[in-house]
């Protein structure tokens, strides 16, 4: 049985419907579905092979994101580290959840690295921290990217230690934090010369300590508990200890001026570089502080890299990762270890040509102490905060925005560097005017300090 | 009416004895079942990727099921003859393609239905211990439910095609036709939100993703794989998307419909 219809009409009505259908599809569902349902990044990668990609597209993300995360443990495995980074960014593109991703992503780009000398090449670090960033905001349910940003600044970056505490802060208001991670926060406090807020936190984490211990007294965990309180117990005690033997009892936990750390003493720094052959310097420094425990920061970069600050860089600057750092760029730290009140170290940059390119015409090596990040031991003289500590030369106040540092700074140019131009038979050296020549040796036995051994009977 | 709903119920008493259809189902529902086993490529992420593969199982399950078992419906009829037969009976063509269509959708829905209890029978036993609760459950039968819908709108397409083209033509188009509703979304954003594209480039990507039917947006699994995300209208999200099928699929069956009057059986 044939009906009558009418063609035209009847096409006209589905040619009006499949209008309505687009209208609704990219007027209604379609941001609808992009603000909730939609993986977090939809476009296409390039990097992955043609059957991954089908996979991933075809809603299989997730699998083709642990499948890729195993064979980055490969790579690792075979220290094939380059490798090892797009995988990262390709599986944190697939699956924005993998927190392990993105945490182990950070930690490989930040830490692993490195020259021939085994410093860090620390123009991967902006990335690292932008990596870290965009996991937390991919993930703010839980305190996991927030402490490993915060850890970033406080272990590797060991400086601007506001950027740890604002980290750690965020971390501490997740409600998944562990007890012993939130101590860190009052470790970032006290470096970033917060020590009232250290104080209190730390009150406030032993309080939470005893209540946790009484609660979970008949519980598995109650061991877990009692060792929290201890730790917090301790750490707190260690802290009351040392604010009251630097002096630190002004309301704020600034230091008064009637303890050890008073009056500052001078450190004496001086220091002389040789560019002893081509990319390869010798530092000698002078430092009067007898006790062992001393690292001064060596930094030699671009005159004009990028974002670039007195002793470093804005390291937080980046908000995109970028796993090719710029092949033309310089950045070297390095660290001079105090013995004896003296350091000599040559720094090898010869041998990584692609990390150390020397390609700019002008350089800068700055020299830098904070006293914040000094053991406990030097910390008892020049406290928490440099109060006790000075140079009449090269104390600095700007460098860190009113913390007391060491800073001085050299200017060298790249044909110095690389033995070049004029400099291709003289040697360059670059002194403070207060470095005494010859003073890079032992001279003496009356300058060494003897540990005696414990064995040692 | 009661025209369509005979040829529906017959078309759904064939589709389930077809062998095809049984193995393929089979196959899915053995995925499904083996796939937690695949949560250790993830250690801590095991519940995630066991969501998205498996929703993604059934996703590929449902849609090769709609293809295979919609792109025969009408052509075995008429190679069969047996078309004649029903024609002959006061059944107009429009409702002996909308039974058939119905009957497919039937089909569909309870070997969905099957694999979504089977699901959810591997999520309790896998995740027991890690609180997987009636409000998870409900939460990951989201995803199947619209899955139905997809299948639903993908097997009016099927139905479209299978009125002019060949049972193998149409296996291809429909296919096609689904890749790029689903898997070329990426690739059509990514042509939209690039710089180097074209004006016009730009312009034919965004026509092509808005006139094909987008099954796509029937894509919500990320909820049930990502657990913690903030939904927001998902009602009104839900019933649009729903809206959005029913009125595509009524315009393919018409048009099925509308060509079939006038080939010759």
């Amino acid at each position: 049985m044939r009906s009558d219809i009418n063609k035209p009409v009847w096409l006209g009505a589905c040619a009006a419907g499949i209008a309505v259908c687009a209208a609704l599809n990219q007027g209604v569902l379609h941001p609808l579905w992009v603000r909730n349902y939609a993986p977090k990044n939809l476009s296409v990668s390039s990097g992955l092979a043609p059957d991954q990609m089908l996979l991933a597209l075809a809603g299989f993300r997730e699998m083709v994101a642990s499948i890729l995360w195993v064979r980055a443990d490969t790579y690792f495995d075979q220290g094939n580290y380059d490798a090892v980074l797009p995988i990262i960014r390709m599986v944190t593109w697939l699956d924005p959840k993998q927190i392990d991703v993105y945490s182990t992503g950070m930690w490989h780009i930040g830490y692993n690295f490195t020259d021939e000398q085994s410093r860090s090449d620390r123009r991967y670090l902006p990335s690292a921290l932008a990596l870290g960033a965009e996991g937390a905001k991919n993930n703010p349910e839980t305190y996991e990217m927030y402490f490993e940003t915060g850890w970033m600044w406080f272990h590797k970056i060991n400086d601007q230690y506001d950027n740890a505490v604002t980290w750690f802060e965020k971390a501490s208001e997740k409600s998944d934090i562990p007890p012993a991670r939130r101590n860190m926060l009052s470790s970032a406090y006290q470096r970033a010369g917060q020590l009232d807020k250290s104080l209190k936190l730390y009150y406030d984490q032993l309080n939470k300590a005893e209540i946790a211990m009484k609660e979970q007294q008949d519980q598995v965990t109650a061991f877990t508990a009692r060792q929290q309180r201890d730790t917090v117990e301790k750490n707190l005690d260690v802290f009351l200890v040392r604010m009251s033997q630097r002096g630190n009892f002004n309301a704020d936990g600034t230091a008064t001026e009637l303890f050890d750390t008073q009056p500052p003493f001078d450190v004496g720094f001086s220091a002389e570089v040789s560019v002893i052959d081509a990319a390869v310097l010798r530092v000698r420094a002078t430092w009067n502080v007898r006790p062992v425990g001393t690292r001064i920061r060596v930094i030699l970069r671009d005159a004009d890299y990028p974002n670039g600050t007195d002793a470093g860089m804005d390291f937080g600057a980046s908000d995109s990762v970028n796993l090719d750092p710029p092949k033309n760029l310089t950045f070297m730290q390095d660290e001079l270890f105090i013995r004896n009140r003296r350091a000599d170290k040559k720094m090898d940059m010869s041998r990584d040509p692609t990390m150390y390119t020397f390609s700019k015409d002008k350089y800068y090596l700055d020299f830098y102490y904070n006293p914040r990040s000094a053991p406990p031991h030097i910390q008892d003289r020049f406290g928490f905060l440099g109060e006790g500590m000075t140079d009449k030369n090269y104390l600095n106040t700007t460098a860190r925005n009113g913390e007391r540092v060491i800073f001085h700074r050299m200017e060298l140019t790249r044909d110095m560097l690389k033995r070049e131009g004029e400099w291709i038979d003289k040697m360059p050296i670059l002194r403070t005017p207060n470095f005494i020549e010859g003073s890079s040796t032992r001279t003496g036995e009356e300058e060494l300090i003897k540990v005696p051994g414990l064995l040692n009977k | 009416m009661r025209a369509i709903f005979n040829i529906a119920r017959t078309t759904f008493g064939e589709a389930v004895r077809r062998k095809i259809i049984l193995i393929i189902l089979i196959l899915g529902l053995a995925f499904i079942i083996i796939t937690p086993g695949l949560g250790i490529l993830s250690p801590r992420s095991e519940r995630a990727a066991v969501t998205s593969l498996t929703l993604g199982l059934i996703q590929m399950t449902s849609a090769l099921l709609a293809i295979t078992l919609t792109i025969y419906l009408v052509p075995n009829e008429i190679d069969r003859r047996t078309i004649y037969t029903i024609l002959c009976k006061p059944v107009r063509r429009y409702q002996f393609i909308w039974g058939k269509y119905l009957g497919a959708v039937a089909t569909i829905g309870l070997m969905l239905l099957m694999m979504t209890l089977v699901l959810l029978a591997v999520f309790a036993f896998q995740f027991n211990d890690r609180g997987f609760n009636a409000a998870e459950a409900a939460e990951l039968a989201k995803a199947p439910l619209m899955f139905f819908f997809q299948m639903s709108l993908l097997a009016a397409v099927a139905m479209f095609f299978s009125v002019w083209t060949s049972p193998i033509v149409n296996f291809f188009l429909t296919s096609g036709t689904y890749i790029a509703g689903t898997v070329f979304n990426g690739v059509f954003e990514t042509l939209k939100e690039s710089r180097s594209t074209s004006p016009i480039l730009r312009a034919l990507s965004e026509a092509v993703q808005a006139i094909l039917p987008n099954f796509g947006r029937f894509q919500v699994q990320n909820a049930a794989v990502n657990p913690g995300q903030v939904i927001q209208s998902e009602a009104v999200y839900f019933g649009t998307a729903i809206g959005y099928a029913l009125l595509y699929i009524v315009v393919m069956i018409s048009l099925a419909s509308v060509l079939f009057e006038n080939r010759e059986v």
